[in-house]
């Protein structure tokens, strides 16, 4: 039987019932990244080690962990120990930490086996898996369009069936978009819930990593596995980590979910906005209760978080200097030729573009009209969810404007067009909400996503609602055709 | 946003902008400029700025050694090091 478009839970029961072995699970996943090749979902694969891993928890027969031998693929941010970790970038194309990400790690240690490192836009700098320095990801739906981003290269290999789940991170959409344009299901945890520690930094007070898999059970399994407190990462919660699986099955009668009035979704295409309404009508089906409600700078969110996001990441990316890693020029004159060449030779056009906007915005006499403003509205937006958090649940929207487009059809001339990609899901991680996006029907046969977005550490909120939606509809049943590929 | 101002920044951020790029680099980074501007509509006056969703004080630990001496594998990933260092170019003459 193929382990194909397999969840973890179906993939549980193959092996509890030895219909396969952990080795023939990893060896046919490392087989399906091999076929799918042309997709371009990895940077680097880790046969030798995931084979060694799956051949020794065979050997070992015991096991307690749902995790255990199921074959996952991480973003390739995450530091991992040993295994070429290049954020995409030239600048880091030849880096080996020393270390593990405290997330892979968690993963790791509940059994689960890394079989490779994922595609994704430079720095996680990007909406649509094309500035990355290894090449655009295909979109498993339609060959030629993006896979959305930055999670791109996770989210494909997914949604291809090649591994039942991956990690991504997600600054201002980046877990959502991808999974919304690859019909699957990603979730972004309240900010400080997953360690942060050995991920490869964007921008500090927006960036969170969190699962995408094919179902929110699968979700709820990996934020288990993923959550809680870290002293290495001084941002990180340090308060009780439910388990996301034990109400996931609750009736949602009666719950509360709030559509954002700011929000004009007739401005969509009509089928997405059709999408949208039948997703109420089903949702009203099993007991939930809409109320428009208002969040009156939430239209906002995008120009406050061109101007957050860029400067942290100025200073984030001020590490990479050439000196004690990643890309070195050559033929340098003196210390600050080597930092210049190296970075300007290293980064890509979007990085170079976000670190200039950070340098200008965080630069004498801007510092207080860009930065400054933008944490003051950042507030504002924050303080509008707190406010409506006190009449409902949960919030919903569309994940994406749009469906997935064709490769260098947005954002060439203009790069705000791309950066409007993020409508929807930037709010939440300037006032550090949880949100999911779960797939809800197709337009022009590419899927469209719906986002729910959970007040402060209500995860278990999200993950009900999309499991009661999923085991009450099969849009995330639905498989792209791979036969292009 | 004039050719120098984008020089300027350039230095701040050691970056160097090929010539032919620096014309759209330049109108790329009006527009964004022009996108974040639009927030000086908006009364911040009595709001404090919010730096992070957590508004936390970070945790405190004890301060005892808990990581071997790694000089070595963190001199591996360097492009130049000897023994001890990370090497560059002369910096004193």
């Amino acid at each position: 039987m193929s382990i194909q478009f397999k969840s973890i839970t179906e993939l549980r029961a193959m092996l509890d019932d030895k219909s396969i072995s952990s080795s023939e699970l990893i060896q046919e996943s490392l087989q399906l990244a091999k076929k799918y090749k042309e997709l371009n979902c990895f940077v680097t694969m880790n046969e030798e080690i995931s084979v060694k891993k799956a051949s020794s928890i065979d050997l070992n027969e015991k096991t307690n962990s749902t995790l255990s031998g199921i074959p996952l693929a991480q973003k390739d941010l995450f530091c991992t120990e040993g295994l070429r970790t290049t954020c995409s970038s030239k600048i880091l194309s030849n880096f080996i930490p020393p270390y593990t990400a405290t997330a892979v790690e968690k993963l790791e240690d509940a059994g689960s086996i890394t079989i490779g490192k994922t595609n994704m836009d430079e720095f996680a700098m990007g909406s649509s898996n094309e500035t990355s320095f290894f090449g655009n990801v295909h979109n498993p739906w339609k060959k030629g369009y993006v896979p959305g981003g930055s999670s791109g290269g996770s989210a494909a290999a997914v949604s291809a069936g090649i591994v039942p789940a991956a990690t991504g991170t997600d600054t201002g959409g980046s877990i959502r978009q991808p999974a919304a344009h690859c019909g699957i299901t990603g979730l972004k945890p309240t900010y400080g819930r997953v360690s942060r520690w050995g991920m490869i930094a964007f921008a500090s007070s927006l960036d969170q990593a969190g699962p995408l898999a094919r179902t929110a059970e699968d979700c709820a399994l990996l934020l288990n596995a993923m959550s809680g407190h870290d002293s290495k990462d001084t941002t990180s919660l340090n308060s009780n980590v439910p388990d996301f699986l034990e109400n996931i099955n609750q009736p949602i009668d009666g719950l509360k979910i709030g559509i954002i009035k700011e929000f004009d979704i007739s401005d969509l295409d009509a089928d997405v906005q059709a999408r949208f309404e039948d997703s109420k009508k089903n949702y009203e089906s099993l007991g939930a209760q809409f109320a428009e409600v208002s969040l009156p700078n939430i239209s906002a969110s995008v120009p406050t978080y061109y101007s957050i996001a860029p400067a942290e990441c100025s200073s984030n990316l001020s590490r990479f200097d050439g000196v004690r890693f990643g890309h070195r020029a050559e033929n340098t004159n003196d210390l600050n030729d080597l930092y210049i060449k190296s970075r300007s030779e290293g980064f890509g056009d979007e990085v170079k573009r976000r670190i200039l906007i950070g340098t200008y915005a965080l630069s004498a006499g801007y510092y207080d009209a860009y930065y400054k403003k933008a944490q003051q509205v950042r507030r504002l937006i924050k303080n509008d969810f707190d406010d409506v958090f006190k009449s409902v649940d949960l919030l919903m929207t569309p994940t994406s404007p749009n469906t997935a487009f064709k490769f260098g059809s947005k954002g060439t001339q203009n790069p705000v067009e791309l950066y409007l990609e993020d409508l929807f899901t930037i709010s939440s991680n300037l006032a550090g909400l949880p949100a999911i996006s779960i797939p809800h029907g197709q337009v022009n046969s590419l899927p469209v996503g719906l986002q729910l977005i959970g007040n402060f550490l209500r995860e278990d909120q999200l993950l009900n609602a999309s499991h009661i939606f999923q085991k009450n509809s099969d849009f995330h049943l639905a498989k792209p055709n791979l036969e292009d590929f | 946003m004039d050719q120098e101002t984008v020089r300027t920044i350039c230095y701040l951020a050691r970056l160097e902008i090929d010539e032919e790029k620096s014309e759209k680099i330049q109108n790329d980074l009006e527009t964004i400029i022009e996108l974040i501007g639009s927030l000086q509509n908006i009364d911040t006056s009595d709001t404090e700025p919010l730096f992070s969703p957590l508004e936390m004080t970070a945790f405190k630990h004890e301060d005892i050694e808990n990581s071997d001496n790694r000089k070595d594998k963190f001199l591996e990933n360097a492009a130049a090091s000897n023994e001890d260092y990370f090497l560059v170019p002369r910096v004193v003459e």
